[in-house]
């Protein structure tokens, strides 16, 4: 019986010795780990894993001979997410926000009037009203028709409740209305305004070229030079207004998010997490292989280092300064923010810097382990054997279709492991940090979610638009009928497919985005540590030497990164596909299997 | 400067309701006595405010409105599924004098909804104004979230005596002669 705890999922396989040096696996169990990976509190799951799987074979716990455990890899990952950006508006010279139904097409020019003062402006004066929310819309429309009948100009509209249409539809002028202006009242009155609302389906022009707001404000070489922030952070908007103010302005900041010290065998490098996550990983490859990594005190990331290397040290019980971070993975991501200063609640995408942190120590006290199984089961014999990256090897070759070399990639929820068998029978192995952990917590972020599970959900699952009470429509464009009415709170929702249930996604991004955010986020993760992984394991570092990947662990069951990382690897000229352990397992129960199959190598027992 | 407006509404009939062919209208079903015989919901809201914000926010939109007046049931459940399966989009609005309001979808069974307001007397014009774009917006296919209410468990005690007499006044308006819903042109004056 070979037992596997992982960080994730304890497997179990029993295999019983039929004739000379020949296995049969007669049964598998699995379930869920308890407490972290190597301490006591695992004993729990494994004895879950081991009814299970003798329950399978009509066998009773005392018939088992030998149950052997794995050496598990001392790996413990943690991810950290830090805001590099925010955006500031000083002085209220913009709104930006995109209401969903402005009124009205183009742009429009004027001085901001209070709606309630447009009776003390004189005929062909160019205007553009400011129209707070006690002021009712139909009211608003009369009295914007009243002025355009005394030959006031009135060329758009700013307005603070959700209006815009309604107005829109009872004025005898054509002009641009912007609403939802949640801060009405901060609008500076009597300065020179544009006010743009691009036609349905487009994107406003004039106000994101830094010329076209030039002209409309007669700026100079050097103002303009000023407005070119403004004009980018309004650039895919329906709609805009824009305010001459002579403070005004608008500044993305870089917040100090302090800097990352990488101890390698060859050198130190001193990376800033601010200069993004490209730049933090050419400083990592720079000073391979990693010994430590620490940061800059007193600062967040340095926060978040310790943090892993505390947990750990509670496993381990080891002293904190034997703990070392051997591998970082930065990545870019996004962060919706308010923006500060900003007049309707206008939301901007932040940079942001993803961190996963992975850490190797001595040992886990798997001993332990051992030792309390014994007191559960005193009939059978219990050893701890063989490395886990080996046993994945082996039970790994189990795979039909595969041979050495071999490199096996080990994807699981907090660290992404390689072990490469050559030709030779030589074993080299490589632990990455960043894996399904990390997916989620980009996902989480990018779509501002603040809801962890919602976020695993959205990892694990395919997505589908519920268009009407009797169909759904796949990410992938194709139609699902049903028969029955479908439960009423799915309508017109996006839902996850979770094994043919549908369950609704709580937020109003498109099908289309969320699928953007999942697969970018899969991608940044799992393919680029697939190709780290393959360069650091393979002793030529050339990935064209290696025939064969085979992919196992957790997130090898996902249903589109394994084809994420063929289609990678394919490139290479590799065959890399996910694991089938025994030609029937998938990519579950490899180390388990393997455990079982060393067993006839260990001349102890023969 | 006047601020806010004061109207009244009125009613014209146009005759027996068809069922819409064009997939931008929102149906709104009003039961008997709606704005009729009865003219202020349970917390003395206008009637004409009701529906003028719920049209209100159908028009913000982009979408158009009709209102059709049921005589063969005074239940919301009933009146929003008879005035969904009128709607050219499927979806529909469900009204009734006292205030509660629904929005149905035409494949849902009477007794379900997309959306739910049982507490009449916490609905005040801005919802009313967001149960209207929430319709709409179904109409168009989007994904809205879903119109925040508030609970209040007081409003069962404190109101039920006058909600009973509110739904007999509202039933006294019923007409099993009319099998159809009557199409009503609305007018604020």
């Amino acid at each position: 019986m070979g037992v596997d705890i992982g960080n994730a999922t304890t497997e179990v396989a029993i295999g019983k010795i039929e004739a000379e040096q020949e296995f049969n696996f007669i049964a598998e169990g699995e379930h869920q780990t308890t407490g972290l990976k190597g301490t006591e509190e695992n004993i729990k799951g494994i004895m879950n894993a081991l009814q299970q799987a003798v329950q399978e074979a009509d066998l009773k716990l005392e018939d088992l001979d030998l149950i052997r455990l794995n050496e598990a890899t001392p790996v413990i990952g943690d991810v950290a997410m830090e805001t590099i950006t925010e955006t500031i508006i000083t002085e209220s010279t913009m709104i930006g926000h995109n209401p969903s139904t402005p009124g009205g097409v183009g742009l429009g020019v004027g001085k901001t009037v209070m709606i309630t003062e447009l009776d003390s402006c004189s005929a062909g004066e160019e205007v553009i009203v400011v129209i707070p929310a006690e002021i009712d819309f139909a009211i608003a429309a009369e009295n914007i028709n009243e002025g355009l009948a005394r030959g006031i100009e009135v060329n758009g509209a700013i307005v603070q409740k959700d209006d815009a249409v309604l107005i829109a539809n009872r004025i005898d002028k054509q002009m641009p209305i912007v609403d939802e202006v949640k801060f009405i009242d901060k609008v500076p009155l009597d300065r020179k305004a544009a006010v743009e609302v691009a036609s349905s389906g487009g994107t406003i022009q004039e106000l994101t070229n830094p010329y076209g707001i030039a002209t409309v404000f007669d700026l100079d070489a050097d103002e303009t030079k000023h407005i070119v922030p403004v004009a980018r952070s309004l650039i895919g908007n329906h709609s805009a207004v824009v305010i001459r103010t002579p403070q005004g302005d608008i500044e993305e900041k870089r917040i100090p998010a302090g800097k990352i010290i990488a101890f390698g065998e060859s050198g130190k490098e001193k990376i800033a997490v601010d200069q993004g996550a490209e730049e933090i990983m050419k400083s990592i490859e720079k000073v391979q292989p990693l010994k430590d990594v620490k940061g800059e005190s007193g600062t967040n990331v340095s926060g978040m280092l310790e943090r892993v290397r505390s947990k750990m040290k509670q496993v381990t019980g080891q002293n904190l300064s034997d703990i070392k971070i051997k591998d970082i993975l930065a990545v870019d991501t996004f962060v919706p923010q308010e923006v500060k200063g900003g007049l309707a609640g206008e939301h901007s995408l932040e940079n942001a810097v993803g961190l996963a942190a992975m850490v190797e120590t001595s040992q886990l006290p798997m001993q332990q382990i051992a030792d309390a199984l014994v007191q559960e089961l005193p009939e059978v014999e219990i050893e701890i054997a063989g490395v886990e990256a080996n046993m994945a090897i082996s039970g790994a070759l189990t795979t039909p279709g595969t041979d050495k070399p071999i490199v096996i990639l080990d994807m699981g929820g907090g660290s992404t492991d390689a072990a490469v068998l050559t030709q030779e029978g030589n074993i080299h192995t490589a632990h990455l940090s960043g894996a399904g952990n990390m997916v989620s917590m980009i996902i989480e972020t990018e779509l501002g979610l603040e809801d962890f599970d919602l976020a695993e959900r959205i990892k694990k699952t395919p997505l589908a638009k519920v268009e009407s009470m009797f169909n759904i429509r796949h990410e992938d464009g194709t139609v699902h009928f049903y028969d029955e009415p479908l439960a009423p709170q799915l309508f017109s929702k996006v839902v996850s497919l979770d094994e043919g249930e549908l369950v609704p996604i709580p937020t109003d991004h498109s099908m289309k985005r969320i699928r953007q955010v999942r697969r970018d986020a899969k991608k940044d993760v799992f393919v680029r540590n697939a190709v780290r992984a393959l360069k650091r394991t393979i002793p030529t570092g050339n990935i064209r030497d290696i025939g064969f990947v085979v992919m196992v662990g957790g997130s090898a069951l996902d249903f589109e990164i394994p084809e994420l990382i063929s289609n990678e690897l394919s490139n290479y000229g590799v065959v890399a596909g996910r694991g089938n352990i025994r030609g029937m397992m998938g990519p579950r129960n490899a180390v388990a299997t393997g455990l079982v199959l060393s067993y006839l190598n260990n001349p102890r027992w023969n | 400067m006047q601020t806010s407006v004061d109207k009244k509404l009125e009613f014209s009939e146009i005759g027996v309701a068809e069922k819409g062919k064009s997939s931008d209208e929102v149906v709104i079903g009003i039961a008997p006595g709606f704005g009729k015989h009865l003219t202020k919901t349970i917390i003395d809201l206008d009637h004409a405010t009701v529906l003028r914000e719920l049209m209100a926010g159908i028009e913000e939109e982009g979408l158009k409105s009709r209102v059709v007046r049921m005589y063969q049931t005074a239940d919301v459940g009933f009146v929003g599924h008879a005035a969904a399966q009128l709607s050219g989009s499927g979806i529909s609005i469900g009204l009734q004098s006292k205030g509660t309001a629904l929005i149905h979808q035409k494949d849902l069974a009477p007794l379900e909804n997309l959306e739910l307001f049982p507490q009449a007397p916490l609905l005040d014009p801005e919802t009313y104004r967001a149960i209207g774009k929430n319709a709409a917006r179904y109409a168009k296919g989007e994904t809205p979230k879903p119109v925040p209410t508030r609970n209040d468990q007081m409003a069962r005690p404190k109101y039920q005596a006058t909600a009973a007499v509110m739904h007999i006044k509202e039933v006294e308006h019923l007409d099993s002669e009319i099998d159809t819903g009557i199409e009503e042109e609305v007018e604020f004056k």
